[in-house]
């Protein structure tokens, strides 16, 4: 090879010098923990001194029996699979059509665009986090302005009511109901007489219009409140949200810089031989970014399945539970309550596998689809 | 005429759709930092507009509880350190891997090459087990011979020290990979010409191959500064003091206990993302240029 090996010994001995550094660290830092983490998942460790400290043994593949049958894990991992597909289907097509329009010059200012939509990748997710919850909140800012617009709506259809004139009879009491939110009239037994009567009590005239609006307003207009990230069905939708919000400049950017490498006459020649945009993008632009498009696919996976900061900060898992994921799930059992470290461990080691797993599926279909491209 | 309302209406699909996503992107962003000088109360009344009155006391409030100072400190040391630590082990090993012939570099870089995707998050709680046992182990030793107490002992867990050497190792496969490949481009008549001139390894690393790595080390470090900077999961674990503690970890504080003071928390999340977003404006380049090699995990 390269250098003169003028002394064997002198060249070993450097080699190790410059090597050994650098490995015995990413032994302490990946490979232990992993020896660790499969030796304490078919234990019965329970924390205190691994050494010298209360005795413990192999007991064998309890834990993962365990997990097998825990629906909060099965939950966690049907949440991080949500992850895990918008972000393999999600951020990598979209990121990939951005830096094509970019690409293309179909729109101009590219670098701008690619400036501005990287933003989110450079920022703390537990930044992110907390402003997407503080928007996603029951009082947040997206409830702020959906309630914004309604109450417009509504005051609109109640100014057209009032141009009538403020005679509180059946009829405009009727009219009053008919642009009502039906949710706020179910507080009354009976709409029509108990609102006329609410209003004739209230002692409203036509003198204080403003104060009359603004009761009814708040009385009937329809309300939003959507508090996505306490409910059941509709939790993992505002994190999938903001996980492709976060990622998908990132993706952008990869995908353009490796479009410039292609030879732009081929591209140029088929679009004089009458190819569209799309034809350029399915037969040139994809078949050469098959690489690049699964080496984005195998980090978005490892990535995804480790997702814990930003849902952390969002919403730590919870309400009961609805938006764990896998990570969070394994922090959960490790370090709040009573730990269970060999639980924990379990979990640890099923995402490595998961990950291996979803890898290598997805390095099998890069090398069927490779294969029809050549 | 036909294709040219084609693709009119296409390039302004085009532009809505880009339009939209940018919107998107930085609509957040301004609102966080025009909330942060609003009173709460005046947020609570007026989410979407300008403040009422333009008030720094949001700042100064959230700097003195947050004790941003202390955090900032904190995350500069880690960042710092983390990054050099991570570029000078990575340069080094880089070069016995690209240069020197041992039949160790097979099995020792693909093991490199394969921490590339495994992610430290999943491996927090084996890894928490082991550095608190480790201090434990050694606690134990100094307390047989006098020295201390054996609860006293921290060589990992929550010590600074343990913190970086955590970080350094969780940065250096991807770093560790990007040094070889580019190391291998350089000459090899060059090392030799050094060689010839009586330069041992150790000289040949600082004189030649250290200057020669100024460009792979600046894409290194404009991908893992920003890591290390925002990194949460593992110092969650491994720190618990509050001194020791990084801007993160204070970020978090403030949507817990604090989180009905809205003013203030709108102002610590400016605090926590103005740095990197300075970072980013400065070397927004180099960014670029390093995530396009494809070297981010997202």
């Amino acid at each position: 090879m390269v250098l003169p090996l003028r002394n064997k010994a002198e060249t070993s001995r450097a080699y190790w010098a410059f090597v050994t550094p650098a490995f015995v660290l990413y032994l302490l830092v990946f490979a232990f923990p992993i020896v660790l983490s499969v030796v304490l998942s078919l234990s019965n460790y329970n924390g205190g001194k691994m050494f010298g400290g209360e005795p413990w043994t192999i007991v064998g593949f309890q834990q993962f029996e365990k997990l097998a049958g825990d629906p909060n894990f099965w939950l966690a991992l049907k949440n991080n699979l949500y992850i895990v597909l918008i972000s393999v289907f999600g951020q990598i097509p979209l990121g990939f059509l951005l830096a094509y329009l970019i690409y293309r010059k179909i729109v101009k200012w590219g670098e701008g665009w690619q400036a501005i939509l990287y933003i989110p990748a450079i920022i703390s997710v537990i930044v992110l986090g907390i402003m997407w919850k503080l928007v996603f909140a029951s009082n947040g800012l997206l409830a702020d302005m959906m309630n914004g617009m309604e109450t417009n709506a509504f005051t609109a259809a109640l100014n057209h009511v009032l141009a009538g004139g403020f005679n509180v009879t059946d009829d405009f009491v009727r009219q009053l109901v008919s642009i009502a939110d039906p949710k706020a009239l179910q507080t009354f037994a009976n709409p029509i007489p108990d609102l006329k009567d609410l209003i004739l009590t209230g002692g409203y005239d036509a003198a204080h219009l403003d104060i009359f609006r603004h009761d009814m307003v708040n009385l009937l207009a329809p309300k939003w409140t959507p508090d996505f990230l306490s409910q059941q069905d509709v939790a993992m939708i505002p994190i999938m949200f903001v996980t492709l919000w976060c990622w998908t400049g990132m993706y952008l950017i990869l995908f353009h810089a490796n479009m410039q490498k292609i030879d732009s006459q081929i591209i140029e020649a088929a679009r004089i031989d009458g190819a569209t945009e799309f034809q350029v993008m399915k037969n040139i632009i994809v078949p050469n970014l098959s690489g690049v498009i699964a080496n984005a696919a195998i980090l978005c996976i490892a990535g995804s399945l480790n997702t814990f900061a930003l849902i952390w900060a969002m919403t730590e898992g919870g309400p009961m539970n609805v938006t764990q994921v896998l990570a969070i799930y394994m922090y959960q059992n490790a370090f709040i309550g009573a730990p269970n470290f060999p639980l924990a461990n379990a979990v640890s080691l099923s995402i490595v596998a998961f990950s291996f797993v979803l890898i290598g599926v997805t390095l099998f279909i890069e090398r069927k689809m490779g294969g029809k491209v050549e | 005429m036909k294709k040219t309302i084609a693709s009119f209406v296409g390039k302004g699909a085009a532009y809505a759709v880009m339009g939209l996503f940018a919107l998107m992107t930085i609509y957040p962003v301004i609102w966080l930092l025009v909330n942060s000088f609003k009173s709460t109360a005046d947020y609570m009344v007026d989410k979407v507009g300008l403040p009422h009155d333009w008030i720094l006391s949001n700042y100064v409030g959230a700097w003195t509880l947050g004790t941003f100072g202390t955090l900032i400190g904190n995350s500069v040391l880690y960042t710092v350190v983390g990054a050099a630590g991570i570029i000078f082990f990575s340069v080094l090993a880089g070069f016995g891997f690209a240069k020197i012939k041992n039949r160790a570099t097979g099995p020792i870089y693909g093991s490199f090459v394969l921490g590339i995707l495994l992610s430290i998050t999943s491996l927090m709680v084996p890894l928490f087990l082991e550095v608190s046992q480790i201090d434990k182990v050694l606690g134990d030793f100094f307390h047989m011979l006098g020295v201390m107490k054996a609860e006293d002992f921290h060589l990992f867990y929550n010590t600074r020290f343990g913190m970086i050497l955590i970080y350094i190792g969780s940065g250096l496969p991807m770093s560790i990979y990007l040094c070889t490949e580019y190391l291998k481009s350089v000459p090899d008549s060059l090392i030799e010409a050094a060689r010839i001139d009586g330069a041992g390894y150790f000289t040949t690393f600082w004189r030649i191959i250290l200057p020669m790595s100024t460009p792979i080390a600046t894409t290194v470090a404009v991908i893992t500064v920003p890591n290390l900077w925002n990194e949460f999961a593992l110092i969650n674990i491994i720190v618990s003091d509050n001194d020791l503690k990084s801007l993160p970890l204070g970020i978090l504080r403030f949507s817990g206990s604090m989180s009905t003071d809205y003013g203030k928390q709108f102002a610590a999340l400016v605090i926590g993302m103005a740095p990197m977003l300075l970072f980013y404006i400065a070397f927004r380049k180099q960014i670029t240029k390093g995530v396009s090699g494809g070297a981010v995990k997202g």
